[in-house]
This record gives C-alpha cells, sequence and structure tokens, in this order.
C-alpha cells in the first residue's frame, strides 16, 4: 500500500510578493505584478512590461552558501525553500540528510549565466571567461544549490520541463515519497527573469503590452515573470505524528505530450485532455469530484482557447459549474515556477476554502467559470492543477482534503 | 506485486559506433573515440598545444542515413542525435509507428545543457541584430526540454516526456526515473537515456573550469589522470512492462531489477564517495540482491582526479569484502565524459557485456593510485558470466546514482 503525501509547508518568492501569507493575500486581494522590466534595456523591443521580483534579498536565506556564488533562479529557490521549510516548522538541522530530497524544475535554469557569457564573446572577451559559467549555469546547479544549503543527501534531481515543470518536479518528488525513496521532499520550481526568454516571447507577438488578461476575448498576451516557489512534502502519516499543519494531500498526477509541435498546442487539445484524465485516474476520482481548475492560462489568444476545450473535453458538461482561475493575470507566467506557484495556490485554495480570481476580465469567454475579478469562498474538496509547455510537455496535479 | 520493468531495444549514436553492437565491439577491442575537433574552431582555446585538442567528435554524422528525407532544418545537432538515437531503438523493440499511434511510448532524457549551443546562439543573434530578427524556431529549440519535445514529434511518442537534468548522473537518472514511471503504472513503455552535443559554449566551460585533459587521452582511474576529454552523442534503451513485452512478443535483451541515487551537499570528497555508497546499496536493495550478486560493474569514472576517486571510494566501501574483485570497466576512457549521454552509453554498452559475457577494459590504464580500492579494475577485456551488472554515476556536483541490470530470465 502506497503512502499517501501531504503538503505541509509552502514557500513562495513571486512578483506580487514573498512568503506564503503575502502572496495568497495579494492574490485574494488581485495584486498586479506587473511594470517596466528593470533588468534589462528593453527600448529595441516593441513591449516592455516584465513580472520581476522586486527588490530581493537572497542574503537572509542563503546563510550556508554565499550568495554572491549563485544564480538568481538559485536565490530565488533557495529564498522559497528556506520559507517552505519554516512554514512546515521543520528545522533543516533536524531532518535525517539521506532521507531528505530535492526535485526542482525549470524553464531556463540560469539564463543570466548564459547572457554573461554571451555579452563576454560578443565584446571579443572570450579570455575573460572564467570556471563560474561551469559552476553557475547548468540548470541541475538550482536543485543542488537548494540541498547545498539545506544538507540535504537524499534524491536530487532537476527537471528542466519548461512551463509545465513545476508540476513534473511534484509528479517527481510524489514517485520517490510513495516508493519509501525519501521521508521529506522539497518539490517546486524556479526561474529568473531573462533576455532570452523576452526575446524569443517578444518575437512570437506573445507579450501583451498592457495587462494580462486570460480568457478574457480581448487577451492579448502573456507577461513573462520569474519566481520559485517550493512545497515540503512527507508522508502524512509522519505529518499526523508530528502534528503538523497539513494543507492538502498531493493526490496524483498526470503527465502527457502532444507530440504535435514546439510551441503551439494541439489544435483538439489531446494531450491536455489525457493528462488530466492520468491525473484524475491517478487518484481514482471522477471530473465532478474537482471543485477547482488552477489553468494553465498564459493569456495568449491560441493557448486559452484549447485549453477551455481541454476543459470541456475532460469534464463534459460539467465544466461550466468548475470555477476555474489563472493567477497569471496577476503575477505573469514565471516560466518553470509558475505550475509550482500554482500547485502551493491549490494547496492554500483546498485548506481555506477560497479560490483566488482571475483578473483583468472585462469580458469573459463563454462556457465556464474563470472567477472573473473578485476572489471567492467556497467548499474545494479537490482542486486539479494544470501546465503545458514547449515540448508539447503537459502535465495535470490533484490536491485535495485530507479528509477524502 | 511489483511491476517488473525489462529493455526491449536500444540505440547509440555514439564517438565509436552507432549500434549497440559496434559499440559493444569497439569498446571490447580498446579503441579510441577521440579525433581533433572540428565542429568549432580551437583558436586561441588550447593553450599553445598544450591544453585539450581531442574529443569524442561523432564524426562523420549523417543524420538522413537514420532519419530519411523529411525536414531537419529545424532540429538542432542535439535533437538530431537523439531522433537518431531513438529510431534505432524503436525499430529495434518492433514498437513500429502503427503500434505508437494505437498505444503510447514515452521518453525519459537526461540532459546537461541540452543545446546551450542553440541557446546562446539565439541570445548572440538578439544582441547584434535585435530583438526582432532572432528566429522562433530557434527559440523553440531553446528549452532544455527541446531534444524530448523534437522527439517526441518526429516519432510520435505521446506518453509521459521528460527531462531530468543532474550533471553526468543525468543518463543513469533518466534511467531511474523511466524505470519509476512503469513500476508505478503510470507508463507501459518509455524509451530511457540521454543526449548531448559537442560545442564551443560547452567546451570553453568545462576548459575555464579545469576539468579538461590534455592534448592526450583521458586516463580514468590511472594515477597519470588530469582530467575528461568532452564526448557528445544518445543513448537510449526501450523500457518496458515485462508482461507486456512478452505479451506482444518482443526480445528482452535485459532487466532494470533496481536503482537508487543520493546526493553530496557537503562539497566533499568524502561526502560524494558517501553518496555512491548510499545510491549503490539503495539499488542492490531494490533489485532484492546483494554485492556478492554482482558480476560486473561499468563506471562513470572519467579521468577526473578528485571524482574518480570519489567514485572509486564510494563504490568500493558498497561492495565491501563480498563484493570485493568484481570486474569493473570505465568506458568513458574510449568514449570520453558525453555528460547527459554517458549514463546510456554505460547501459548499452552493458547490454553487450550481458549478451556475450565480453566486460571491456579500462583503456590507458596503467597504474592505480597506491591506495586505490577497486581490485577489479583493469586494462584488458575479459570474459565474466554476467547476470547481475551495475551502472554507477557521480556528477562532479554531487549527484550519485546507480542503476542494476540483470540477464534476461
Amino acid at each position: 500500500m502506497e503512502p499517501r503525501i501531504a503538503v505541509t509547508g509552502l514557500g513562495l518568492v513571486t512578483p506580487i510578493g514573498v512568503g506564503r501569507e503575502d502572496v495568497w493575500n495579494g492574490l485574494l486581494a488581485g495584486r498586479s505584478g506587473f511594470a517596466p522590466v528593470e533588468s534589462f534595456d528593453t527600448h529595441r523591443f516593441n513591449v516592455h512590461l516584465g513580472a520581476e521580483v522586486r527588490g530581493f534579498e537572497p542574503a537572509p536565506y542563503a546563510r550556508r552558501l554565499d550568495p554572491a556564488r549563485l544564480g538568481r533562479a538559485s536565490q530565488l529557490a533557495i529564498a522559497a525553500a528556506r520559507l517552505a521549510l519554516e512554514d512546515a516548522g521543520i528545522d533543516s538541522g533536524a531532518v535525517a540528510p539521506e532521507r531528505a530530497g530535492v526535485a526542482m524544475g525549470t524553464t531556463s535554469g540560469e539564463p543570466r549565466e548564459v547572457e554573461r557569457l554571451d555579452d563576454r564573446i560578443q565584446a571579443g572577451e572570450v579570455d575573460r571567461v572564467g570556471p563560474e559559467f561551469l559552476s553557475l549555469y547548468p540548470c541541475h546547479m538550482i536543485a543542488a544549490h537548494v540541498a547545498r544549503e539545506l544538507g540535504f543527501a537524499g534524491v536530487n534531481t532537476m527537471i528542466p520541463t519548461a512551463c509545465a515543470a513545476g508540476n513534473y518536479a511534484l509528479a517527481h518528488a510524489l514517485d520517490m515519497l510513495r516508493a519509501g525513496r525519501a521521508d521529506l521532499m522539497l518539490a517546486g520550481g524556479a526561474d529568473a527573469f531573462s533576455r532570452i526568454t523576452y526575446t524569443g516571447f517578444a518575437r512570437l507577438g506573445a507579450i501583451a503590452p498592457e495587462r494580462c488578461q486570460p480568457f478574457d476575448r480581448n487577451r492579448k498576451g502573456m507577461i513573462p515573470g520569474e519566481g520559485a516557489a517550493v512545497l515540503v512534502l512527507e508522508p502524512l502519516e509522519r505529518a499526523l505524528d508530528r502534528g503538523a499543519r497539513i494543507y492538502a494531500e498531493l493526490a496524483g498526477y498526470g503527465l502527457s505530450c502532444d507530440a504535435h509541435h514546439m510551441t503551439a498546442a494541439h489544435p483538439e487539445a489531446d494531450g491536455a485532455a489525457r493528462a488530466m484524465e492520468r491525473a484524475l485516474a491517478d487518484v481514482g476520482a471522477a471530473p465532478s469530484e474537482v471543485s477547482y481548475v488552477s489553468a494553465h492560462g498564459t493569456g495568449t489568444p491560441t493557448n486559452d482557447r484549447l485549453e477551455i476545450l481541454a476543459v470541456k473535453r475532460v469534464f463534459g458538461e460539467a465544466a461550466s459549474g468548475i470555477p476555474m482561475s489563472s493567477i497569471k493575470s496577476m503575477i505573469g507566467h514565471t516560466m518553470g515556477a509558475a505550475s509550482a506557484i500554482e500547485a502551493a495556490v491549490c494547496a492554500l485554495a483546498v485548506a481555506e476554502d477560497r479560490i483566488p480570481p482571475t483578473m483583468n476580465m472585462d469580458d469573459p469567454e463563454e462556457g465556464l467559470d474563470f472567477v472573473p475579478n473578485v476572489a471567492r469562498e467556497l467548499p474545494v474538496r479537490m482542486a486539479m492543477n494544470n501546465a503545458y509547455a514547449f515540448g508539447g510537455n503537459n502535465a495535470s496535479v490533484i490536491l485535495r482534503k485530507v479528509g477524502l | 506485486m511489483r511491476r517488473s520493468v525489462v529493455v526491449t531495444g536500444a540505440g547509440v549514436l555514439s564517438p565509436l559506433a552507432d549500434s549497440p553492437a559496434g559499440l559493444h565491439a569497439a569498446l571490447c577491442a580498446g579503441e579510441s573515440g577521440f579525433k581533433e575537433i572540428e565542429l568549432f574552431p580551437l583558436d586561441g582555446l588550447s593553450g599553445n598545444g598544450s591544453g585539450p585538442r581531442r574529443a569524442g567528435e561523432i564524426r562523420p554524422f549523417e543524420p538522413r542515413d537514420y532519419l530519411g528525407e523529411r525536414n531537419l532544418r529545424p532540429i538542432d545537432r542535439t535533437s538530431r542525435l537523439l531522433l537518431a538515437a531513438a529510431q534505432r531503438a524503436l525499430d529495434e523493440s518492433g514498437w513500429t509507428p502503427e503500434l505508437r499511434a494505437e498505444r503510447e511510448v514515452g521518453l525519459m532524457l537526461g540532459t546537461v545543457f541540452c543545446s546551450v549551443k542553440t541557446i546562446a546562439e539565439f541570445d548572440r543573434r538578439g544582441l547584434q541584430l535585435g530583438p526582432s530578427h532572432v528566429s522562433p524556431l530557434d527559440f523553440a529549440n531553446s528549452v532544455i526540454n527541446a531534444a524530448a519535445g523534437q522527439a517526441a514529434i518526429w516519432h510520435g511518442l505521446r506518453g509521459v516526456n521528460s527531462t531530468i537534468s543532474a550533471g553526468e548522473a543525468s543518463g543513469l537518472l533518466a534511467i531511474a526515473g523511466g524505470t519509476s514511471q512503469i513500476r508505478g503504472g503510470h507508463a507501459d513503455a518509455l524509451l530511457a537515456g540521454g543526449a548531448e552535443e559537442l560545442c564551443f559554449e560547452s567546451f570553453l566551460g568545462h576548459l575555464r573550469a579545469g576539468r579538461l585533459c590534455g592534448p592526450d587521452d583521458p586516463l580514468p582511474f590511472d594515477a597519470r589522470r588530469g582530467g575528461f576529454a568532452l564526448a557528445e552523442g544518445a543513448a537510449l534503451l526501450l523500457l518496458e512492462e515485462a508482461a507486456e513485452a512478452a505479451a506482444r512478443g518482443a526480445r528482452v535483451f535485459a532487466e532494470v531489477l533496481g536503482h537508487g541515487s543520493a546526493f553530496d551537499p557537503l562539497e566533499t570528497a568524502d561526502g560524494a564517495a558517501q553518496a555512491v555508497a548510499r545510491a549503490v546499496r539503495i539499488a542492490l536493495d531494490d533489485a532484492g540482491i546483494t554485492s556478492g550478486d554482482l558480476d560486473a560493474v561499468s563506471v562513470s569514472a572519467s579521468g577526473s582526479v578528485a571524482v574518480d576517486r570519489a567514485e572509486a571510494a564510494g563504490l568500493a566501501a558498497a561492495l565491501g569484502a563480498s563484493g570485493a574483485g568484481v570486474p569493473v570497466t570505465a568506458i568513458k576512457s574510449m568514449l570520453g565524459e558525453a555528460l547527459g549521454a554517458s549514463g546510456g552509453f554505460q547501459a548499452v554498452a552493458m547490454l553487450g557485456t550481458l549478451g556475450d559475457g565480453f566486460l571491456p577494459g579500462i583503456r590507458g590504464l596503467e597504474r592505480t593510485e597506491e591506495d586505490f580500492p577497486l581490485t577489479g579494475a583493469g586494462a584488458g577485456t575479459r570474459r565474466v558470466a554476467v547476470r547481475r551488472a551495475l551502472l554507477t554515476a557521480l556528477s562532479a556536483d554531487g549527484h550519485a546514482c546507480a542503476v542494476v541490470l540483470g540477464a534476461p530470465q
């Protein structure tokens, strides 16, 4: 009999705030994290908004490691990990290190390090490239840095499955815990604001000029962001034994691949629907048991349309009665961190019976309840978190009340 | 009752050969896969001849030999290597396009950079010409899961599709992850292994980090070693749930008996050795065997002074007295360090050993350090009856992974 797995701690670093309480209050209030990009000069772009984490100081979180020798995504990840452990009431020194692991997702790893390399090459200064590129850039360093900071010696995996990576990391951590390969897993995602990412989405014409409006008829695109989220996962029995606060059970997941196009979703939402169906099967739940869907909801015209189609395929007639919102309307698209942040939000929704709104909705698409502009109170027994990525990678995870 | 995982096919593109049988034969013959680097100029990088000039570059590499006439333009080198290896593994396993349309096949890919060349060139083009002059195709390939996505599209792989990064341990972790997916009922069949290309950006990074050997070939475990040679390639196993494989009458080459992984958070030689030892012990427990049941070991030792030493110490600790003397090979002496692809190389090569009982020697190994603990490491190819084999990997950043393969029952 596989153990059930509890979510007992949440660490969040986002464009609208830092820490569980600040972020949750911000989301319920519809706070916006969009502002002109500061990380780099955007004068050659025709869009200028981003969702950066402003004023972030890694020093309070990176206590064992020197923040100056960490890439920004690692800094964000370490902050989220420290916050999550603190939230779970776990002292990292009191954990059996061999039984504590880390699984993190990302889109770009530490893109600023390759951008720094490119600046050097561009300036004809290859001679100035030192050992730092290899010690900072490879994406696996994010999970490695989190584990080094905390002294965690168990499984350590980086899963760079782009914009669905946070959900993939949660799925991987769930595998490890179910198989008894760890007693404690920190799982989540991290991404740093990046010139490369911004350039790419701008070239695709996918960046909104003024605001992000998922599922609104006049939506004009996504807004790139950055951030990190870490969830503390442990077997339910252990969590109960230590009297931990339990937000939710991480009940199951489903993964699939469109095998259709690198950047465009399947025209019939085939892969997205299969991921949701597989997650429901993993949990052993019927679609009608889902009380809230946390949408991928980037705000691009095509992706949102296909996501609506996918949900209708899976939930059928019941779809219109299941609230579905996208917090990307507030915090932007935080890439590899996005689905981890959204999973944390699902855990809070399950714990508090409240769901955050989709903001900036003037003229919602028809057919589904997008929770327009105002947070809602309702019993959230089971929440589904959906994420879709470049490469056709689809991942759905399901969180539910422990009593179920 | 736990679901069993078997290997029903393999594909490889390596510096020595482009088939599992060819790779096994070349390794057993002690061939060197190193060539003068031609993929990028070494101007100013090679330190007046004292620096590295050779690598496990795959040359010639004609993707069309494997992939036919479909449009390869949007596919970069890492993805082309992967697509070719995947084609071979799917062909060998009997997972035809018709069968893949009917049932899902997944992919668990280990890679360190995917294509840092694609990523960096995309960025530099934006810097040079302005953001509106970059190519959307290049952007699609700039994500680290791009190769796995391209392979899914090319080959119609609709099942679980994931990318795993853990440095030089990425490939074995992908095989471990794929095994977990099948055991857990999330997949019935998937490709698992790794892919990595040789490129200027990776070479420069490794050179400046002081990890590469000089102009001579790398010497894993030898006292004279001074670093590794970079390499490239792709290697995949087709992993399948045993009953499903039997039901479709597939040939079984091996069984994945167990896996384990661990991490060294301390950045010390001892910490890294302990991580290896833990990973091996977990893998043996998972396989339900002890170290005395092992007939062969393939390690990730590459010629790195510190990492080779830590891997040897950790492996020796886990083998203990009952496993001391088990024959050990280090195929990076012939293939080089192919980063994400390396674990796949080890796994595919071991299929050959499971098949005919020949374990390649460690090329160039003449003299180990005085306290070198692995008495089973030797230069010559040996004949051993192999029923159970261990694969180990230790990354320079502290990731350890071990996989136990068994001969087909």
